[in-house]
């Protein structure tokens, strides 16, 4: 064997290993998807039931049916689209005011900006707690989406992109006689579509799936979101595996969906914050 | 420029010299403009960031449950914490859940993005067979690996063809903290795969033609051209790896309570238990600021990393 049918045997090996990876990576999702077509017993049996014998599509309604879940699945929605939208707005807003103008202490401004990375919700839980408290937005759409609607991972990975607009683009709508939020909204805004993809997708994924939050501030049935109602399905049907499998499988669709279509976008954002200056 | 634009830079000195109140010149008009542009922002962080941070420092110095008003105690919370076996209990976990994800997700991470930058038939599809975990949320996450441990569960059940006995995996002090070590691995490689994997294609490939050229072998190539040109990526994946394993949350409540025995109670849990379960606001508030100090030195110790690594 020469040293060349040798590297491409090698390379066909390298490949398979990563494929059989791939597999392992996604078992997790397909054993989900198979159990949440058994029944009860057939989903803990020896030997492992790969495919289930009979799909049983009733374990989808009967679980989409123990709780609310067409209203948990319209608030997480909602919440997610108005924080997303927030974070659009007001990131692109300041990142566009730091990165082409200048005025004392912008420096300043960013880094205590840029600090908050360091500071979610997590953190800083009880006390956001009790701001939200004091503005009286407990149990509230309010409370859901205000506090997180302006997001200093928002503000950054759009400065990063507009930081490389150039200057001219600006100047001459500015001797054309455009107001300020004019070449905010008809000239910068349009010109960094893909970094605002990006920054969508990115907050949209993250906010459906908030759960502390919620957890903390929610406690009107009708406000609950979705990852909420999964959770209490854990809570009082521990034993119906089956039906939680199908339940989970349902939150999943809106992700993957995102995900297929937005793909690239998704990429895009995690790798326009990381690697520039 | 003939337009008599009020904006335009030529009526600068004039501006200048006019002494009524509310006139501003060019300069200051942008200033004000770019100030403006970021002043709602400004608030918010004021509002939700600053002004809770400095919140919850101050209120690590009062007993509060929420209902009766709060009382000053002093350092009354952080003796508390001190004197808590449960705490330092939670900073051991969180420290050791942390590490335990951080640490294989750099190395893993670097070698799935190799794996899937190189020619392969099918590249597209293998590359979104391993993001898509990305895209999953937390609480699905957490109820199908609750399932995949189950003691009858798929773990086991592989585990059993080789012949390896049943394990609680979720129910034993021993393999608790690890079997969610392991979800956040597999959780995290993925995501940092794609940050390591945009920092290789940032590498101009000439680079790679012209040590070949030199005789440079695999190895060496990857040593002299590919690791120092990723070292800024390296860095953000760091930092962002260990931020993002200090909160975890959603797992140790959903899978296993902070049990057995608070062997899965990391520090955000042991906050949120002592906030909203025990009602002590204080001592929760407290052990809030020795964690995002915590955070803080991280970062800043990173921060340090990168310049030197930078420079």
């Amino acid at each position: 064997m020469n040293a060349k049918t040798r590297s491409r045997v090698l390379g066909w090996v390298v490949t398979l290993l990563t494929v059989a990876g791939a597999a392992f990576v996604l078992l997790p999702y397909f054993w989900m998807v198979s159990s949440s077509f058994k029944t009860q017993d057939a989903i803990f049996r020896l030997p492992l039931e790969w495919m289930p014998r009979e799909p049983r599509w009733q374990n989808y309604p009967s679980a989409l049916g123990r709780f609310p879940f067409g209203v948990y699945f319209f608030n997480s929605t909602v919440m997610a689209l108005a924080v997303m939208a927030g974070n659009l707005f007001f990131g692109s807003l300041a990142a566009y005011g730091l990165a082409k103008f200048r005025f004392p202490l912008r420096e300043l401004c960013f880094r205590a900006m840029l600090s908050t990375l360091m500071l979610p919700l997590e953190i800083l839980l009880v006390p956001t707690f009790l701001v939200v408290r004091q503005l009286g937005l407990l149990d509230s759409y309010g409370g859901l989406i205000v506090p997180l609607a302006v997001d200093a991972f928002g503000i950054f990975l759009m400065r990063q992109y507009i930081t490389d607009l150039p200057d001219s683009l600006i100047e001459a709508a500015r001797l054309d006689g455009c107001t300020e939020f004019g070449i905010y909204w008809r000239i910068v805004l349009p010109n960094c579509r893909p970094a605002l993809a990006a920054l969508a997708v990115l907050s949209f994924r993250e906010n459906w799936d908030q759960f502390l939050w919620p957890l903390v501030i929610i406690s009107k049935e009708a406000l609950k979101t979705f990852p909420l109602g999964l959770a209490q399905f854990e809570g009082f049907h521990s034993a119906s595996y089956h039906e939680m499998m199908a339940a989970a499988a349902v939150g999943m669709i809106p992700m993957i969906l995102l995900f297929l279509l937005f793909q690239r976008a998704f990429v895009r954002g995690l790798t326009l914050t990381g690697l520039k200056e | 420029m003939s337009n008599g634009l009020p904006s335009v830079p030529v009526s600068l000195p004039q501006a200048r010299t006019a002494a009524r109140p509310f006139s501003l010149t060019y300069a200051n008009r942008l200033r004000l403009a770019g100030f403006l542009f970021v002043l709602p922002a400004l608030l918010h962080f004021a509002l939700f960031k600053f002004y809770p941070m400095a919140q919850a420092l101050l209120l690590s110095f009062f007993r509060y449950d929420l209902t009766s008003s709060p009382e000053f105690t002093g350092l009354g919370n952080y003796r508390a914490l001190y004197e808590n076996p449960l705490f330092h209990q939670a900073l051991g976990v969180s420290a050791k859940y942390t590490l335990g994800v951080a640490i294989p997700e750099w190395f893993l991470a670097l070698g799935l993005a190799l794996l899937l930058n190189r020619a392969m038939p099918g590249r597209g599809l293998i590359r979104l067979a391993y993001f898509l975990p990305i895209a999953m949320s937390q609480i699905v996450v957490a109820l199908v690996w609750k399932f995949l441990y189950h003691p009858h569960g798929l773990v086991n059940g592989l585990l059993a063809t080789v012949g390896i006995g049943r394990i609680n995996w979720l129910s034993e002090e021993a393999t608790a903290l690890p079997a969610l070590i392991a979800i956040g691995v597999w959780r995290g490689v993925p995501l940092f795969a794609v940050v390591y994997l945009a920092g290789l294609q940032a590498i101009p490939r000439d680079y790679y033609e012209a040590a070949s050229m030199d005789g440079a072998g695999p190895w060496q190539r990857f040593r002299w051209i590919t690791l120092p040109l990723l070292r800024p990526t390296m860095l953000f994946v760091m930092v962002m790896s260990l931020l993002m394993a200090m909160k975890v949350f959603t797992n140790p409540l959903v899978m296993t309570e902070g049990g057995p025995n608070g062997s899965t109670r990391v520090l955000p849990y042991f906050i949120y238990e002592t906030g909203f379960a025990f009602f002590r606001m204080g001592e929760a508030a407290a052990a809030s600021s020795i964690l995002f100090g915590l955070a803080l030195l991280f970062t800043l110790i990173q921060f340090r990393l990168l310049r030197r690594g930078l420079a």
